[in-house]
């Protein structure tokens, strides 16, 4: 009835006495609940147990990090969790990223080919409904982050800040005055959500007074599609994408992009 | 999924999308009542699986909680103090909570958390008034907080669900109580205070005047629930204290309406 349990490890030894016995010293969790039992028993160095505990720290690191949305760089996760386990730390990294995404539905990705900072992207559609059953404080920025995406694809792919807030004023979101769902505004698009990498914000040369401009970031072509932004701009505006007929051309090919399997990035192994 | 991360001993249970998107909303919320999670169950299954029939609550976070296992995250149930609410929270089992506040606070907030649970521990009724907490605001680490600063942070550890404020006393959310119970026996071993009858940590309660045992308001309920003359269960000497009431669902359904139970958790809190 019970399949047998699956191989672990080099198979066979295990019930034999291993020659040499060598003392380890446990890295030591003076926290931890289990940190006694863990440290205290001699083993073999790197038990399966101690792989899966470090994988398991990524793991619930990544987590706490995603929920405030920030990129986290590969020199934090050896800093902060790895700590000895470098020398294995692809395979602890590949193994977090299974756990993540079989059991949250989140995938590990990239942000940028070799940049070593990754996000969590869900693999989950959200629903309308999820609002009604979400904690309150949710994403307040999501709906003003939308917004802004909207606007720089339809301009072309670059927006000068100053255009962002005159229109954003006539929703009654300006840069200076705190507002009762957004907080601080200036802050949640020029600093928060650049920090998260939806955003590029560059100052443009040889202006007086001094202006910015706006782009996406790569966290953006991640996490949504243009074909998406303009759905949601035409939702907006109460008419058919396809009003916009540049914008919905280049959001068809993007689709059709995506779609392809895409050159350089080895498929899958299972 | 890799064969080496599952346990042996243990038949892991089956996710799918459904408890995917559960766990992902329960995460956003971190602590819920017991009605709101069989909400949020009902939700995931109408999104992804609406043909199929509701699996047991109970039987669904089991199934959940043997994938959890091997991470170190649990979904874990527990109630009110005051009232004996079941509620249920994701909690880590690995790294300490203290560790998943870190991200969200300060230095200087997370010690002025440590100095209230101290407050809080060290009370007889388990409550902290403002007063007592802020006037320890010129012993914490890290950068120097004004009162009034101190207030506002207090106020988040109140929406984030670490605390709980009543008439300007503050006591441990049955959130953090879940996550931090052994962290706070480990730390104050010395002046932690522990319920008679069901053996865990105790907060607030009520005590024997003749030989000091304490007793959670639940569990004081449930004990002398047909007793009309209710004694001590440790010195059998009289109770001197009113038998609280305390949730009861059966009640809690004929009062009916929605709306009144998902205010309840939160009116509290102001």
């Amino acid at each position: 009835q019970k399949p047998p349990p699956p191989a672990r490890g080099r198979p066979g030894r295990s019930a034999q006495t291993p020659p040499t016995r060598r003392k380890v010293e446990g890295p030591g969790t003076p926290w931890g609940p289990d940190g006694a039992g863990a440290g205290g028993r001699p083993r073999r160095r790197r038990s399966q147990k101690q792989l899966e505990v470090k994988v398991a720290e990524l793991v619930q690191f990544l987590l706490i990090k995603d929920q405030k949305k920030m990129p986290v760089k590969r020199t934090e996760l050896l800093r902060h969790v790895v700590g000895d386990y470098k020398d294995v730390f692809p395979d602890l990294l590949r193994l977090a990223a299974q756990r993540l995404e079989y059991v949250f539905g989140y995938r590990l990705v990239e942000l940028e080919p070799k940049s070593s900072t990754y996000v969590l992207v869900n693999t989950l559609e959200p629903v309308e409904e999820d609002a009604e059953v979400r904690g309150d404080q949710g994403t307040p920025g999501a709906g003003l982050l939308m917004i802004v995406l909207g606007l720089i694809f339809m301009r072309g792919h670059t927006i000068k800040e100053t255009e962002v807030w005159d229109f954003l004023r006539r929703l009654g979101v300006h840069p200076t005055k705190r507002h009762s769902v957004f907080g601080d505004p200036k802050k949640l698009i020029t600093e928060d959500f650049v920090r998260q990498r939806y955003l590029e914000y560059r100052r443009l040369p040889h202006t007086d007074p001094v202006d910015y401009e706006l782009q996406w970031g790569p966290r953006t072509n991640l996490e949504t599609t243009k074909m998406k932004v303009l759905k949601f701009v035409a939702k907006i505006h109460n008419q058919d994408p396809k009003d916009w007929p540049v914008q919905y051309c280049e959001a068809l090919a993007d689709e059709a992009a995506r779609a392809r399997p895409q050159p350089g990035v080895p498929a899958p192994s299972s | 999924v890799p064969s080496s991360m599952q346990c042996g001993t243990r038949r892991m249970g089956v996710m799918t999308d459904v408890h995917r998107r559960f766990l992902q909303l329960l995460m956003t919320h971190g602590v819920l009542e017991e009605q709101a999670v069989k909400r949020l169950q009902k939700h995931c299954y109408k999104v992804h699986d609406c043909n199929a029939t509701v699996e047991k609550l109970e039987d669904f976070i089991n199934n959940i909680n043997s994938v959890l296992e091997s991470l170190c995250i649990e979904v874990k149930k527990g109630v009110t103090e005051d009232d004996g609410r079941p509620i249920y929270a994701l909690v880590n089992l690995a790294t300490t909570s203290v560790s998943k506040m870190a991200s969200d606070f300060a230095e200087n907030e997370l010690d002025l958390f440590r100095k209230a649970l101290e407050l809080i521990i060290d009370s007889e009724s388990g409550f902290a008034s403002s007063t007592n907490i802020l006037n320890l605001v010129d012993q914490l680490k890290g950068k120097k907080m004004r009162k009034k600063e101190a207030e506002q942070v207090l106020q988040k550890f109140v929406q984030n669900k670490w605390l709980i404020e009543k008439e300007g006393e503050f006591t441990l959310h049955s959130r953090a109580i879940l996550e931090m119970e052994q962290y706070i026996r480990a730390t104050y071993p010395d002046s932690v205070k522990m319920c008679n009858i069901c053996h865990s940590l105790l907060i607030q309660g009520q005590s024997c005047e003749t030989c000091g045992i304490r007793m959670h308001l639940p569990c004081v309920a449930k004990y002398f629930r047909s007793s009309s003359e209710p004694r001590c269960p440790h010195c059998n000497d009289c109770w001197p204290h009113e038998i609280p009431e305390i949730f009861n669902p059966e009640k809690e359904r004929e009062a009916g309406t929605s709306s009144s139970n998902k205010k309840s958790l939160r009116s509290r809190q102001h």
